[in-house]
């Protein structure tokens, strides 16, 4: 009777790796509700290409037929419109801008929270721990002022200097319990051999940290890449528009009236971040997953 | 401060070597203040003091002829008594509500399903639910626009194509019925890849044994995922709770780019009111009021996360 059961065990635990052929009805029925999902999350990127070839009265008559001929006189008008080129310099310039400045402050005092652990120290991580809950969108009218006061108005570091106070929290927080995981004994080494502190820091303990670096530096790239509020708030002079802020000014300008011309927009505003996604997706979900275990 | 130290008698020897050991204390706490200078420079420059002034921004009447002057509490009873204030405030609740009914449970199905049922075709669904959330608010705004547009979006079209006269003509984003649930489509639509992704990273670290353990026991795969899966990440998923409603209290990008608050302010959210109060009525006290109280909502609930994760005990 118990060897009767145990075979009926294993054959449950071979099946539970997956009933490779033989599909039950349950299992088909998800994986078509799994792949109807996954293709909603696909179809607004893919839906403007059935428009972005036609004229526009071609297109009120037909929207979804196969355009007669490829006419790229859309992307022509919508790429100079969008001046996606320019934008995605600026937008550029705020990633590295934030990533210059987020990582090697976070880096340096999160490994002091780490590995200088006293009192005061303690104290100083809990004031930075309370600017992770502050959210940016409070004290805009202070960081505009701010900005106007210093002349950062209607410049790349007017957007990305608040982004960076307002990243180093979290961060702090990733490297501190970073180099907290990482052992004593390297930095001993090191200072045995008349390392000072900073050597210890720059030629030991941050090199070691180098999967919380790529993993800051993904993620505040990304952070700026999206940012709308600050840009919207920070710039005016339409030379220094972050991509986002083009988009943003295409829809308004444009509408959507001329629905070819429109898609054709919506197909180069997302290009970059597609490209972006299909190089680094990997990077990116690791990044995502180590930063949601984390934080 | 090193000659004297050099000069100090050999007799004396313990002050000799107390004093070198404050000297080295010393450098130990230059260089924890020059590491420490950056983050704190930054968080005092552009947080700590834009939020004192907030604060003190949020008790002024502004305006561009007179200098500030002291009113109390005036600007928020103010924002309590206008009509617009009060749907931008129940708009975040509800949109906070409604993405923790609809959003996180939809996310632990997909992400389970993900993870139940592996194979090849699922490692490649999981980077396709996650291709939105990457994508700007911007894009993902126009995307929506592209979508709800009245006669020539998407919907519209495929309206017109099958003949539903039903469909063809509804305004997706112009009445104020309908808005707030177009704006929500899209956003779930933009934002559910996360959670996915953060549930999946949960599930997949439960042990096999357990899941073995289950199938012996005769559960099936909805028993397994409603008892066994579901109690083993309650506290991700309550983490992600937080996330969203935090993240709700802030929403500004899409509404603001899809529909401008509009119609009149039907979809208007709280950073809506802040950002036009501040700079296009260049309001600055009015403004900061709302600051303060997006501040304190989002303080209230960020407390509650950082109590969970103590108890949690994941913290460190």
């Amino acid at each position: 009777m118990r060897n009767i059961d145990l075979i009926a065990e294993e054959s449950a635990i071979r099946h539970f790796g997956g009933r490779r052929g033989r599909l039950t009805v349950s299992e088909l029925l998800i994986m078509v509700v799994l792949i109807i999902l996954a293709l909603a999350v696909v179809l607004p990127l893919l839906l403007p290409w059935f428009f972005v070839f036609k004229t526009r009265l071609e297109f009120s008559y037909n929207p979804w037929s196969l355009p007669k001929q490829i006419s790229w006189t859309n992307f022509r008008e919508a790429w100079i419109a969008i001046q996606i080129g320019q934008g995605l310099l600026n937008t550029l310039k705020v990633c590295v801008g934030a990533v210059l400045c987020t990582v090697p402050s976070a880096a340096m005092a999160g490994y002091i929270f780490a590995k200088y652990r006293s009192r005061w120290t303690e104290v100083a991580f809990y004031v930075v721990l309370m600017g992770y809950f502050v959210p940016v969108h409070m004290v805009l009218i202070p960081l505009y002022q701010l900005n106007t006061k210093f002349g950062l108005v209607d410049s790349m570091a007017g957007v990305f200097l608040p982004m960076t106070a307002f990243g180093i929290p979290f961060w702090t927080i990733i490297y501190r319990s970073f180099f907290r995981s990482l052992p004593d004994d390297l930095a001993e080494a090191a200072k045995i051999d008349g390392a000072g502190h900073f050597d210890v820091f720059l030629r030991v303990m941050f090199p070691l940290a180098k999967p919380a670096t790529v993993l800051a530096v993904l993620l505040v790239f990304i952070g700026a890449w999206s940012d709308y509020l600050l840009s919207l708030i920070m710039i005016n002079n339409q030379r220094l528009f972050t991509m986002q802020l083009r988009i943003a000014q295409f829809m308004n300008a444009y509408g959507v009236d001329h629905m070819p011309r429109y898609a054709a927009a919506a197909v180069i505003a997302a290009a970059p971040t597609l490209i972006l996604y299909i190089v680094g997706h990997r990077w990116i979900l690791r990044g995502t997953l180590a930063g949601a275990l984390k934080g | 401060m090193k000659s004297s130290v050099d000069a100090a008698p050999m007799t004396l020897a313990a002050t000799h070597d107390g004093r070198r050991k404050k000297r080295l204390d010393y450098r130990r706490l230059l260089f924890q203040i020059v590491f420490l200078l950056p983050a704190v420079g930054f968080l005092v420059v552009f947080m700590f003091y834009p939020i004192e002034e907030t604060f003190r921004t949020s008790m002024m009447q502004t305006s561009a002829l007179s200098p500030p002057t002291f009113i109390g509490f005036e600007n928020y009873q103010r924002l309590f008594a206008s009509a617009e204030f009060r749907k931008g405030l129940a708009n975040v609740l509800a949109w906070a509500f409604w993405s923790v009914v609809i959003q996180i449970p939809l996310a632990f199905f997909i992400a389970f399903s993900l993870v139940a049922y592996s194979n090849r075709l699922t490692s490649k669904l999981r980077v396709i639910y996650y291709m939105a959330s990457i994508m700007p608010s911007a894009i993902v705004a126009m995307l929506g626009r592209f979508i709800f547009a009245p006669r020539f979006g998407v919907i519209s079209t495929i309206a017109q194509r099958f003949g539903w006269a039903w469909l063809q003509n509804v305004d997706f984003l112009g009445d104020p019925n309908k808005v707030f649930w177009s704006l929500f489509a899209i956003a779930t639509w933009a934002y559910i890849g996360f959670g996915i992704v953060y549930l999946m990273a949960n599930i997949e670290q439960i042990p096999m044994e357990i899941r073995e353990a289950a199938e012996l026991d005769g559960a099936n795969r909805l028993q397994y995922a409603l008892y066994v899966v579901l109690p083993m990440v309650s506290y991700p998923i309550r983490i992600l709770a937080i996330i969203s409603t935090v993240g709700s209290l802030k929403l500004f990008d899409v509404p603001y780019l899809m529909t401008g608050g509009g119609p009149v302010y039907y979809s208007t959210t709280l950073a809506i009111i802040l950002y036009k109060q501040g700079f296009v009525n260049w309001r600055y006290g009015r403004a900061a009021a709302v600051g303060v109280i997006i501040f304190l909502l989002s303080l209230a609930f960020s407390i509650a996360q950082f109590s969970m994760q103590r108890k949690g005990g994941e913290l460190d």
